[in-house]
């Protein structure tokens, strides 16, 4: 591989990377605040793309407004989930939100799948196929899009969690739910507030990858959801910085590994990624040592 | 004590009345033995590939017509199609074709895919029943006897003579490749394409492996993109054949495609949109008017007007062609046994058919030209160029 195909594959695996770190902050920030593994989160992802599609193809209005109203749908959507099928576990086992989870998950699939049939559905051309070239790199529009996108809205996320007050109590209740309810911190509100913004973030890279893949279909949320699951654990699950960079991480080295004639074994490699980081550094890359509680 | 016996009873009735509804399925009327031919439809009318069946019966039943028209068969017996529905369920279809070969069926022309064709195919042999497949082109298929055969152009006819083309005709030098590893159709027709690129002097310069149901091609393109190259030879399915094709405009490269009819269907276009116009496939059959020969064009009318002025597709004329085969050889043999038809079914060679001329080469299987090459057109597949052998 010359030099500026190195370059432009790492674009690609950027590009790529952006998307599963938008999926895998979902999975951090809720494991972070209440430790379930939401699986059906990547299928709120799924949901986001097929709003994001619909809104194109049936209202005709533009992909700005679409992808916002994507967000705002998977927004409602990700809090029913939460209310219905989290809510009520709260104080079981952890097995048995995991379980529930598992249960939405499929549910959604067979939902859109009978609703849209399994194939593909093609995402339309809603960007002009402009390429730029900078210095030894083609750059698409679509993918400057959703760079600058996925990059605007972890910026977005970073000073809601660092400076707002709903922020500081979703914090407060990462750090200690009971002790956290205790200072009158609504933490039900707090929790259905993080599933919320995990939903549009997870919307958001629906929307992205269809324009940028031009299909969606009911179960590609199952593939790309592990893969963002993964994500969150190599860079250290419960870390927001460390979803960011589990998920760039994940992209580049999936292109990379297709790059070099690897292309069998592409979902491969991000598992591969998630059980060399587990044995080495079990907490992933930004990961907190677990301290335990007296 | 004695509602059981009431109960019994019932289901007595019940069964006696299910065999007797089982009798009626064959819906003609009852001739002479020796007045009529019988030749048996397998496939499906109902379920996932009703499409294939209810077009190979459409041509079968024009052939039949044809045939009775211009005075029988074997001087003045009667041709007679037996048809059956076997539902695209693959249990009634070992059932089926049981009970057609009873009903004294000396052919049967179907299935039109492998795997039904596969399961027909050992119960026909045992039989002593020749069945002419009207669509299967995967492996196994003649290997199960010899009185199994189809009609159907072969990946590995066509993939060597659309090398031949695009070397000759479209001067192509290089290509690259690119292959889905989990789809056997896929991995087959590169094999062809391999061998026969070499043999015409185009040089394969990369290739390229994707997986089908994968969304994102953008590394494997790339991988590529600073090549010289003429164009992009792809074995797989439409579906990842119009995403490939999205990506290669994505990354700046105005290069078609071309591939196998594992890419014959409108989702090519409606998930490639633009960047498929100028593609190409090759299948076996294409209704194409303008260039028709006489007796092909023959054909297309006779079936636009049955069919409100839609044109024909591959499967009714290779259902046509299975009969016409049949009819052919037994008149050749003189006899409607199948064990004596089935020796000059074998020798046929150069025969003229709608769907072009078709011998059998030594192993059984068919050896068919011209080879149709399709090319995307305004979202649409038209006839670019007809290739002989």
């Amino acid at each position: 591989m010359t030099t500026d195909i190195v370059l432009q594959q790492l674009l690609n695996g950027l590009t790529l990377g952006s998307t599963y770190a938008l999926i895998a902050l979902g999975y951090t920030m809720v494991y972070g605040i209440i430790q379930l593994i939401n699986f059906a989160h990547g299928d709120v992802y799924m949901i986001g793309a097929f709003v994001g599609l619909t809104m194109v193809v049936v209202f005709g209005i533009n992909i700005w407004a679409a992808l916002f109203v994507a967000m705002i749908a998977c927004v409602l959507v990700a809090m029913t989930i939460e209310r219905v099928a989290y809510r009520p576990l709260r104080r079981s086992t952890r097995l048995a939100p995991l379980i529930s989870s598992i249960g939405v998950s499929i549910f959604l699939q067979t939902l859109m799948t009978s609703m849209k049939g399994p194939q593909p559905v093609g995402f339309p051309q809603v960007v002009s196929n402009t390429i730029y070239t900078i210095g030894p790199v083609k750059i698409a529009l679509v993918q400057i899009i959703i760079l600058l996108v996925a990059a605007a809205l972890m910026i977005a996320l970073q000073l809601i969690v660092k400076r707002s007050k709903i922020g500081k109590a979703m914090r407060a209740t990462s750090e200690d739910y009971d002790t956290a309810s205790l200072m009158g911190v609504n933490v039900n509100r707090v929790i259905s507030f993080t599933f919320a913004i995990g939903a549009a973030l997870a919307a958001a890279g629906g929307v992205l990858i269809g324009m940028y893949f031009n299909s969606v279909f009911p179960l590609m949320g199952v593939m790309a959801g592990l893969k963002a699951f993964c994500a969150a654990v190599v860079g250290g699950i419960g870390s927001i910085p460390g979803a960011v960079i589990g998920g760039l991480f994940i992209g580049v080295a999936e292109v990379f590994g297709v790059a070099m004639g690897l292309g069998s074994y592409k979902d491969a490699i991000a598992f591969a990624l998630l059980i060399l980081v587990l044995l080495i550094k079990p907490t992933g890359i930004l990961g907190q040592p677990i301290q335990r509680k007296v | 004590m004695r509602r059981s016996k009431l109960l019994s009873m019932m289901i007595l009735v019940l069964f006696v009345a299910a065999i007797f509804a089982g009798c009626g399925g064959g819906n003609q009327t009852p001739a002479p033995a020796d007045e009529t031919v019988k030749i048996g439809f397998l496939g499906a009318k109902t379920g996932g590939h009703a499409s294939y069946g209810i077009e190979t019966l459409k041509g079968m039943k024009m052939a039949a017509d044809d045939v009775n028209a211009a005075g029988g068969i074997l001087g003045g017996k009667k041709l007679v199609i037996v048809e059956e529905d076997h539902g695209s369920k693959d249990d009634q279809a070992a059932s089926v074709t049981q009970k057609m070969i009873t009903q004294g069926t000396v052919a049967i022309v179907g299935d039109p895919t492998t795997g039904f064709t596969k399961i027909a195919g050992p119960i026909a042999q045992g039989a002593g029943v020749v069945l002419m497949s009207a669509g299967a082109v995967g492996e196994g298929v003649v290997e199960i006897g010899d009185f199994i055969y189809r009609d159907t152009l072969l990946d590995k006819v066509g993939a060597p003579l659309v090398a031949k083309y695009l070397a000759s005709e479209l001067g192509w030098k290089k290509v690259v490749l690119v292959t889905s590893t989990n789809n056997d159709y896929s991995v087959g027709l590169s094999k062809l394409f391999r061998d026969g690129l070499a043999a015409n002097n185009i040089e394969i310069i990369a290739e390229q492996t994707i997986q089908d149901s994968d969304q994102n091609f953008s590394a494997q393109v790339t991988s590529f993109s600073n090549k010289d190259f003429d164009g992009i030879v792809f074995t797989g399915y439409y579906t990842e054949g119009g995403l490939l094709m999205k990506e290669v405009r994505k990354q700046g490269l105005d290069h078609v495609m071309v591939g196998g009819d594992g890419l014959l269907a409108p989702v090519l276009w409606e998930l490639g949109e633009d960047a498929v116009e100028g593609s190409m496939v090759y299948t076996g059959f294409a209704a194409d008017p303008a260039n028709a020969s006489p007796k092909t064009l023959a054909f297309i009318d006779a079936y636009k007007a049955k069919n409100g002025g839609t044109l024909p597709d591959m499967f009714s004329a290779q259902g046509y062609d299975a009969v016409m085969l049949l009819v052919d050889a037994i008149e050749a043999a003189g006899s409607a046994a199948p064990a004596e038809f089935k020796e000059t079914l074998k020798v046929t060679s150069n025969w003229e058919g709608v769907t072009g001329t078709i011998s059998f080469g030594p192993d059984r299987e068919p050896i068919k030209s011209p080879v149709y090459l399709l090319e995307v057109k305004d979202s649409e597949f038209s006839v670019k160029a007809t290739i002989d052998l």
